[in-house]
């Protein structure tokens, strides 16, 4: 190749990478992050500050959990009003946007009361959680009594607007297929998919039709050569040849998780668990299929 | 102090017997139908519960595959360790999926719950109450689909005031007696032998669910404060036995020898790794049928909890402390270098990256870092730094 080509490639390369930057470009802001200060309420104490090494000393075993989710660095203040009224704002720092929402996706219940808060919030006694871009921002309350509500989303409102853009949920749960699926019971599986090291990360929603539940599953890969390998290594562990694996579908009986559906193209696995009947397979594997050329 | 006396007092110090005597190998083994094959796994009895159980269970919290739950209940395991804080009650409601259809008396449920408390002091504020207390039991057993748990533990605790908190204590013995619980129980991950200690005296609790690790500075005190437990009939519970607990070395190479090192002591009845995935829970089985540790699994010890105590635990604490600004965590990390990993290239190189002041702590009339783990941050520093007068061409 010509040095000179090179040199350009090169430089156009490392200026894409510093003007466009990275997705969560908006987490830069951390370093210069305050806690709002809110009217009628003072901070109580001094700010915490937990890394991956020290989130036990805040949740203990819990912390483990977070870790798998690429926790950054979490802080912590508590606010206190005349009347001895207590809010403690947690802001967890995850890697990315995906990971961030994969720990709150962990903690959401399907049924909770939903808010319009960052890219999505709820609340409940005492608790409201959102989160918003790579933080996943969790408030509780104490003696708040009928005001609580009305205290816990002025919190949100405030926290949301020091942290920056509200952020979005992970565009690519659009390509669930929507017949069927359980509103908000998207999850990101952050490591050990199924139960497997090799399986890595995956997106997962849960599905009821005239009664059956089942589950359909989204692997993303880097791209198609690690998809390819996942296939393989799948393959060899439910004892069928890894040999001359190719875009397609496969259906594996795993010892451990039953039969499974999948298919593999491009950078993404997509498939289906828990659900015996072969003509609904194939269409909810045809359903995701068509989901994902429409993002495309 | 060289590397040689480090490690030798790293082990002595430690103030116990690293390894105790090789368990009586006859011990009681149950042989079980396993995934369609027969297995044998040692069992002991969980204090006085009487419940028998395998040595080897599974912690389900960093998990919410039901079907891992579900494997290891057909591959011998039986009891399932959670609490209603893991995935805020969802991982309750995944194990109630799974236990479904299940003979009551085919496995054990452990849950927990705890209560507002001061994260500074780890004691409890006044919306701590009994009643409060006993709505977490109700959503717990909601959650799971059951009638009872056989451990309702009082979650979490640090202080010997909270494990003698009377609300709760109420609460306990009212939640055994109204048979939402067979029996009741206390968890700690830190400061655990005072609250070992306390939850003997305190005559409620049937269950200590315990952080003991063979990477524990402390691990004397822990081992001491169990064995009284035990002595007094209550059941030992081990956690945290191969991750660590808190500030310590998050993953350990070989996690058959770690659970080992915890079930050699006779107190411990049971074990609830927190396994992930297939492959780690085989490995925990395969503990389950044999736990006696082999000569080089003894060996990945000694050499692991040998190199721990020369780790900086990177809690980053000391930043600010220090007059001169020194980078400590990166010294230490040096000091890691040279001693832990006998590196000199590198910790040489990280020396003089380092752009360090000529004089490194000869100044000060007294050091005023208080290292979080208590090294000796400026004998160490001074220690180090010496590498700097090394020609490069000597060490490389």
């Amino acid at each position: 190749m010509d040095r000179k080509y090179l040199i350009v490639c090169l430089l156009f390369v490392s200026l894409m990478a510093e003007t466009s930057g990275p997705l969560w470009s908006f987490g830069s802001n951390w370093e210069t992050f305050v806690f709002p200060d809110v009217g009628g309420w003072k901070q109580m104490g001094e700010i915490q500050t937990f890394t991956p090494k020290t989130l036990y000393e805040y949740i203990n075993g819990a912390a483990d959990l977070y870790l798998m989710y690429d926790f950054q660095e979490l802080k912590v203040a508590e606010y206190q009003n005349g009347k001895k009224v207590s809010v403690t704002v947690d802001v967890y720092r995850h890697k990315t946007p995906i990971h961030a929402f994969g720990i709150y996706s962990q903690e959401r219940l399907p049924d909770a009361n939903f808010l319009d808060i960052g890219a999505q919030g709820y609340i409940e006694a005492n608790v409201l959680n959102f989160v918003a871009g790579p933080y996943y921002v969790k408030l509780n309350s104490f003696n708040t009594g009928p005001d609580d509500r009305e205290i816990l989303i002025a919190f949100a409102k405030k926290v949301s607007e020091t942290l920056g853009e509200r952020g979005a949920l992970p565009s690519v749960l659009s390509s669930f297929p929507e017949e069927g699926k359980k509103k908000n019971s998207e999850k990101f599986i952050a490591i050990k998919f199924l139960g497997y090291a090799f399986l890595h990360s995956a997106f997962t929603a849960d599905y009821e039709l005239s009664g059956t539940k089942f589950k359909l599953f989204l692997i993303e890969g880097v791209e198609g050569r690690d998809c390819k390998v996942m296939i393989q290594k799948y393959l060899q562990q439910t004892g069928n040849s890894e040999k001359g694996v190719v875009e397609g579908r496969y259906t594996l009986s795993d010892p451990y998780n039953g039969k499974i559906d999948l298919h593999w193209k491009g950078k993404y696995i997509w498939g289906i668990l828990n659900l015996n009947d072969p003509s609904l397979r194939s269409k909810y594997l045809k359903l995701f299929k068509e989901g994902l050329q429409k993002r495309k | 102090m060289g590397r040689r006396d480090f490690m030798r007092s790293t082990l002595a110090g430690f103030g116990g017997f690293f390894f105790l005597p090789q368990i009586d190998m006859k011990q009681e083994m149950k042989v079980v139908e396993a995934r369609g094959k027969e297995k044998k796994f040692v069992y002991r009895t969980l204090g006085k519960t009487g419940i028998k159980l395998p040595v080897i269970n599974m912690g389900v919290m960093n998990t919410n595959n039901p079907s891992l739950v579900r494997v290891a209940l057909d591959s011998g395991m039986v009891m399932l360790d959670t609490a209603q804080t893991y995935q805020r009650g969802q991982n309750e409601g995944m194990i109630g999926e799974v236990l479904k259809g299940r003979p009551r008396d085919a496995f054990v449920l452990a849950t927990k719950a705890r209560l507002p408390s001061d994260q500074k002091t780890g004691l409890y504020t006044e919306e701590a109450t009994e009643d409060a207390f006993l709505k977490k039991v109700d959503v717990s057993l909601k959650n799971l689909g059951l009638e009872y748990v056989d451990i309702y533990y009082h979650h979490n605790v640090s202080k010997r005031e909270s494990a003698l908190y009377e609300p709760i204590l109420k609460a306990l013995e009212k939640i055994k007696k109204e048979g939402k619980a067979r029996f009741v129980g206390i968890t700690t991950h830190i400061n655990e032998p005072e609250v070992i200690h306390a939850a003997v005296d305190s005559k409620v609790y049937d269950v200590i669910l315990t952080s003991y690790n063979f990477q524990q500075k402390h691990y004397a005190e822990v081992r001491k404060g169990i064995a009284r437990a035990a002595q007094a009939g209550l059941g030992i519970v081990g956690m945290k036995a191969i991750r660590g607990a808190w500030r310590q070395t998050p993953t350990v190479n070989n996690a058959a020898a770690a659970l080992k090192w915890v079930l050699q002591d006779p107190n411990v009845s049971v074990i609830v790794p927190g396994f992930t995935t297939f492959e780690e829970m085989d490995i925990d089985l395969s503990v389950g049928e044999n736990p006696m540790l082999t000569d080089p699994e003894k060996k990945d010890l000694e050499k692991v909890a040998s190199i721990s105590g020369l780790y900086c635990q990177g809690c980053r604490k000391c930043l600010g402390q220090c007059p001169e600004h020194l980078p400590i965590p990166d010294l230490m990390r040096a000091y890691m270098y040279t001693y832990g990993y006998r590196n000199l290239a590198h910790a040489q190189d990280l020396i003089l990256s380092l752009n360090l002041p000529t004089r490194v702590c000869e100044d000060c009339s007294q050091c005023q870092v208080k290292c979080s783990i208590g090294f000796n941050v400026s004998r160490k520093i001074r220690d180090v730094a010496r590498l700097r007068e090394v020609p490069t061409e000597f060490i490389a």
